[in-house]
């Protein structure tokens, strides 16, 4: 989720009216926004926009288009999006950049003189777009240049790497794309936007002056925006044309919102894409979406009328237009969002405010009930409560060496199903790259760190553990186990047989105990819980070894049933 | 003083010890519990109980405390006793043969590895023996063997003590060796043991006399120690008193069983929940991503579903058992909206990738699993779903941790009822009166909802979040009725309801820390 940060009087300025924090939050409830850090004194405010669909709200500009209710149609507001005015500019597209970065959008922007808060603004923006909309520039990148230097028509097309160099952005001497890729600060975070090409995109003007090297660098004498320049050319570049464009419009709506009037760019593509051969940007890409007002007020739960439906709409910036009750809506073209009619009804449910509707209990009654398992858990729980025992609650993720190392399951030769173990590809770190298999080492993590509380110890666990299962369709299987431990300086195992003895007792369950050498255990007192001749589970006592890695300092003994097998 | 009845009261809840150790000590003025044990055939530990519990009931007083070093010899010394110290032994042997060779010295059965090396070494650096050819040794100075004799010496002498012996009786010499080879100092695991040891002396206190003179007066009627199976079969307790206790002795401590403080909060959410009609469902820890975010209309290109953010199964195992036409309607909605009237994400949607297996993200992955497994309208289902987010473990995140959520479908579903269902968990599950409805964004839900409520203790909190499934997901997994999806952020409840400040507490492995949250409280607390 994008957080901007911004100027507290320049987001004054555009909304025309002051805000203290309490006010700006009730504000932002319209744009899913946050206020993160409200200083008055440092005229700075940090806001969270939770909508990740809706990069047009990432700067200020767009936050307050928003919040402020709609006084006319966007068509006005931002004529520039209609096709009226004919470009005096124009940037030629070759056909080989389809093969690296197929896209660019434009525009002009005369009559906004770029103060220090506005740079700081144009910059964020430009960020926010490229980095969290389009990736980290691989999708989207944006460029702003002095609109005087250039000469039109531009070109964006591919060159050699090895002998193409101009002075970039931050350096004083010339550099070779080649060059830029290894020792520009740029080249190197961006290199892997690039990677696979043989050849690089550039802008280049009529005189064969370098405007850019997209998405990595600007030119420093075509490329530096600077306090007081008031006329910019503005392009993005990218891979999809819905998003490239998309970017540019926002861009554009955020100048005119600032004074600018923006002028189109025609693009002279070589091959035709979804918007044609030659078109012009910014590029009204909105595609009418209707929703019935029936459908509005079931989903809602109201009885809206259509005068009162069409004029909230119309507030949240939306062009509305009836057809009986049949509602079709155009957005502006800087939102890209509305996908379906649901995403109208939202818009409306937030244009009216959420705490205008009232709350309504669903009538239908329902009966509740806990899973049979967990039934069973808890039964089970109360009964190793009833035996003494302490509950405890572990975390399933853990390391080779909790799960495999500590229990000298590197030792096992049987292929026990404790072994089956499921370890993650993308761990974050090596404490936590592994799922648990089986209860016991949970038990005996506690047991490791707790030889300063009172003994005796008598603790278990109900939880879920998993394992892979490579014969099954799932490849895997989440089971629910009970395992309960004892540790005290007379721990045995006759202790413990008699409790899962009284355990089976109660569960009218006969079961038998078939010896078994296993790792964690010591040979010759720990076996198999048998139950119609099915492996349910394993009590013994702990292998001194195992005691040791874990540093536990008294006998211990433990068993563990997987409760979905009985 | 005392009055008559307390004095009765304190005579009969007298231990046969105490009454004991009462007449031992009628005629004397100060008691010495030391001079106490000679001859009164009780042993040390007996009299100094009866004397702790005479202190308690004031009964006696401490007239003095003096502090004594005591020297013990400890298992190695009482060895050495025996069989004399390692340096002084292999000396001996020496001395005895003219030269023993150093690898049977090496070899010997009756040291430990530790104090043959230790012992080779002191012998060399003292200068006691000097190497011979052939790799053997020789006395080369008798003289320095001195200081091994005296140790020896020492040793004997607090051995024919009994092992113990109060440091003052040593001469100043001996006290050195002993300060040279206790526990303490010792590199090795030590010869003597020194402890420091109270002895007190007690005097009478103004109760003394007339509590004796009570218990000598009193008729002479047998008290019981216990009552056995023996006195109720034969009914000879009749007739006769059973000794007091002093039930206001602390009693010894002990452990019992308890369920998990955390397990114990969540039960109450579990059973909150069934109160309010809910079902419970259930998923597997290990998702696929199809489940997990695809039925939800997560875009494959997603942000949030890249390498840093979910944990994907080693080697990329693929789940063979999602039902393909499912898939394929899925699919379908994300490309170009399916039948479900949307335009869809218009991208390639990759039908082998959603196969892949990665630790469930989101409990919604259990809700999407009910939908499509065929969940009942009208119906309420809730999970408590253990999850697993790509996040550095902190104060504030557990590698893994729980997520209450769930869905409530039904023909009657809409944003009102919604937001009534919201209030109703505000109310129910959080004791909250107030609450706020504020737009949020989730990608399966629209409209959605974030609730901020009150909470009685921690003010204003944000929830949970919730929504109306969009009909992308709904209409592949063929639900046709709407459904709210909601969820719950109940850990910060949690941690407030057991007073701890780090979440990884929830799951702490110290049993001592979990004994101190496990309360029992008279009052509904949740």
């Amino acid at each position: 989720m994008p957080t901007i940060e911004v100027s507290i009087s320049d987001f004054e300025s555009l909304l025309k009216e002051k805000v203290d924090q309490e006010k700006l939050e009730t504000l932002l409830e319209k744009v899913k926004g946050e206020v993160k850090d409200f200083f008055r004194e440092s005229d700075s405010v940090k806001i969270e926009l939770n909508d990740t669909n809706r990069p047009d709200l990432w700067s200020p500009e767009g936050v307050v288009r928003q919040i402020l209710p709609a006084t006319k149609p966007w068509s006005q507001a931002y004529p520039f999006f209609s096709d009226a005015k004919k470009a005096n500019h124009q940037v030629d597209i070759s056909k080989e950049v389809s093969s690296v970065r197929p896209y660019l959008a434009a525009c002009i922007s005369r009559g906004m003189t770029v103060t220090e808060p506005i740079l700081e603004q144009l910059i964020q923006t430009q960020e926010k777009l490229a980095d969290s909309f389009g990736r980290n520039r691989q999708m989207v990148s944006i460029g702003l240049y002095r609109l005087q230097k250039i000469k039109f028509p531009v070109k964006y097309q591919l060159v050699d790497p090895e002998t193409t160099e101009f002075v970039p952005l931050g350096f004083e001497t010339p550099m070779s794309l080649k060059k830029i890729m290894t020792e520009h600060p740029k080249g190197i975070e961006y290199a892997n936007t690039l990677s696979g090409a043989e050849r690089f995109p550039i802008l280049m003007d009529a005189m064969g002056e370098i405007l850019s090297f997209p998405p990595i660098i600007n030119s420093r004498r075509l490329g530096e925006v600077e306090v007081g320049d008031s006329e910019l050319f503005v392009e993005v570049t990218g891979t999809d044309l819905r998003m490239v464009t998309l970017a540019l419009n926002i861009f554009a709506a955020n100048l005119s919102d600032r004074g600018a009037s923006i002028e189109p760019v025609a693009l002279n593509y070589s091959e035709a894409s979804d918007f044609g051969s030659v078109f012009q940007t910014p590029y009204n890409l909105s595609e009418p979406v209707d929703v019935a007002l029936s459908e509005l007020n079931q989903v809602l739960g109201e009885s809206v009328d259509l005068e009162e439906a069409v004029s909230v709409l119309e507030k949240y910036g939306l062009i509305v237009k009836t057809e009986g009750e049949k509602i079709t809506v155009n957005a502006a073209p800087y939102r890209d969002d509305l996908m379906h009619a649901i995403d109208l009804v939202e818009d409306f449910a937030i244009s009216r405010g959420y705490n205008s509707f009232t709350p309504d209990m669903p009538a239908t009654f329902t009966v509740g009930a806990l899973s049979q398992i967990e039934q069973f858990s808890d039964a089970m729980r109360g009964a190793m409560v009833g035996f003494g025992f302490e509950e405890v609650v572990s975390n399933i993720l853990g390391s080779s060496e909790d799960f495999i190392e500590k229990m000298a399951l590197d030792s096992d030769k049987s292929h026990r199903p404790e072994t089956a173990i499921i370890e993650i590809e993308n761990p974050m770190t090596e404490r936590f790259s592994l799922l648990r298999s089986w209860l016991l080492p949970s038990l005996l993590r506690v047991e490791g760190s707790s030889s300063k509380a009172f003994y005796p110890h008598y603790i278990f666990e109900v939880g879920e553990v998993a394992r892979l299962a490579p014969d099954t369709g799932a490849k895997t299987e989440t089971k629910v186990h009970l395992a309960a431990l004892i540790a005290h300086p007379g721990a045995n195992f006759s202790e413990l047989h008699s409790i899962l003895e009284t355990v089976f007792g109660r569960l009218s369950t006969p079961y038998e105990l078939e010896p078994i050498p296993h790792p964690s255990f010591i040979e010759g007192r720990s076996g198999k819980i048998m139950v119609e001749n099915q492996e349910i589970g394993l009590i013994g006592e702990i292998n001194p070894e195992v005691l040791d890695a874990w540093q536990i300092g008294m006998p211990t003994v433990a068993f563990e049933i997987d409760l979905e097998k009985l | 003083m005392i009055d008559e009845s307390a004095l009765s009261n304190l005579a009969e809840g007298l231990h046969p010890l105490e009454k004991q150790v009462l007449r031992l000590f009628s005629e004397k003025e100060s008691i010495d519990p030391q001079a106490l044990v000679e001859g009164s055939g009780l042993k040390p530990a007996q009299i100094s109980s009866a004397l702790q519990w005479l202190l308690a009931k004031e009964v006696i007083s401490v007239s003095d405390e003096t502090e004594n070093q005591i020297v013990r010899l400890t298992d190695i010394g009482q060895k050495y006793a025996e069989a004399k110290n390692p340096p002084l032994r292999m000396a001996e042997e020496i001395l005895a043969r003219g030269e023993v060779p150093i690898r049977e010295l090496q070899q010997r059965r009756d040291m430990e590895q530790e104090e043959k090396s230790r012992a080779i070494g002191a012998l060399k650096t003292k200068g006691v023996v000097e190497v011979v050819p052939g790799g053997a040794f020789k006395i080369s100075d008798e003289g320095k063997l001195l200081e091994f004799r005296a140790l020896q010496k020492v040793i004997d002498g607090l051995s024919l003590n009994g092992n113990v012996s109060p440091l003052t009786d040593f001469s100043d010499q001996d006290q050195l060796i002993i300060d040279a080879n206790h526990r303490k100092r010792s590199p090795s695991k030590g010869i003597f043991r020194v402890d420091a040891e109270v002895t007190r002396t007690y005097e009478k206190t103004n109760l003394f006399d007339p509590l004796f003179q009570k218990i000598a007066s009193e008729k002479v009627i047998e008290t019981l120690n216990e009552l056995t199976p023996e006195l109720l079969k034969e009914g000879s307790w009749r007739g006769k008193q059973f000794r007091k206790y002093n039930i206001q002795l602390p009693p010894s401590r002990l452990t019992g069983g308890a369920l998990h403080p955390y397990k114990a909060f969540l039960d109450q959410v579990k059973q909150k929940f069934v109160s309010m009609g809910f079902s419970e469902m259930r998923g597997p820890l290990v998702e696929n991503e199809f489940w997990d975010m695809d039925a939800l209309f997560m875009p494959q290109f997603h942000p949030a579903r890249e390498i840093h953010d979910v944990y994907f199964v080693k080697d990329y195992p693929h789940d063979e058992t999602i039902d393909k036409t499912v898939i394929d309607r899925v699919a379908d909605a994300h490309e170009n909206g399916g039948e479900s009237g949307s335009r869809g994400w218009r991208y390639p949607f990759d039908a082998e990738r959603t196969r892949r297996l990665i630790l469930r993200s989101q409990g919604t992955s259990v809700s999407a699993r009910t939908l499509g497994e065929g969940a009942e309208s009208p119906g309420k289902y809730f999970s408590i779903a253990r999850c697993f987010r790509y996040d550095q473990v902190d104060a504030t995140h557990a590698p893994d941790f729980f997520q209450v959520e769930g869905i409530v479908l039904g023909a009657e579903i809409h944003f009102r009822t919604l937001l009534g269902l919201l209030t109703l968990f505000a109310k129910e599950v959080a004791l909250a009166e107030e609450i706020k409805f504020l737009p949020a964004y989730f990608p399966f839900t629209e409209p959605s909802v974030e609730m901020h409520v009150r909470h009685p203790k921690l003010g204003w909190m944000e929830l949970g979040g919730a929504g109306l499934f969009r009909p992308e997901v709904t209409g592949p997994l063929g639900v046709d009725v709407p459904v709210i999806a909601w969820g719950l952020g109940l850990d910060r409840m949690a941690m407030i309801a057991l007073g701890i400040s780090d979440i990884r507490d929830l799951f702490s492995s110290d049993l001592g820390l979990i004994r101190e949250k496990q309360h029992i409280s008279s009052k509904i607390n949740r």
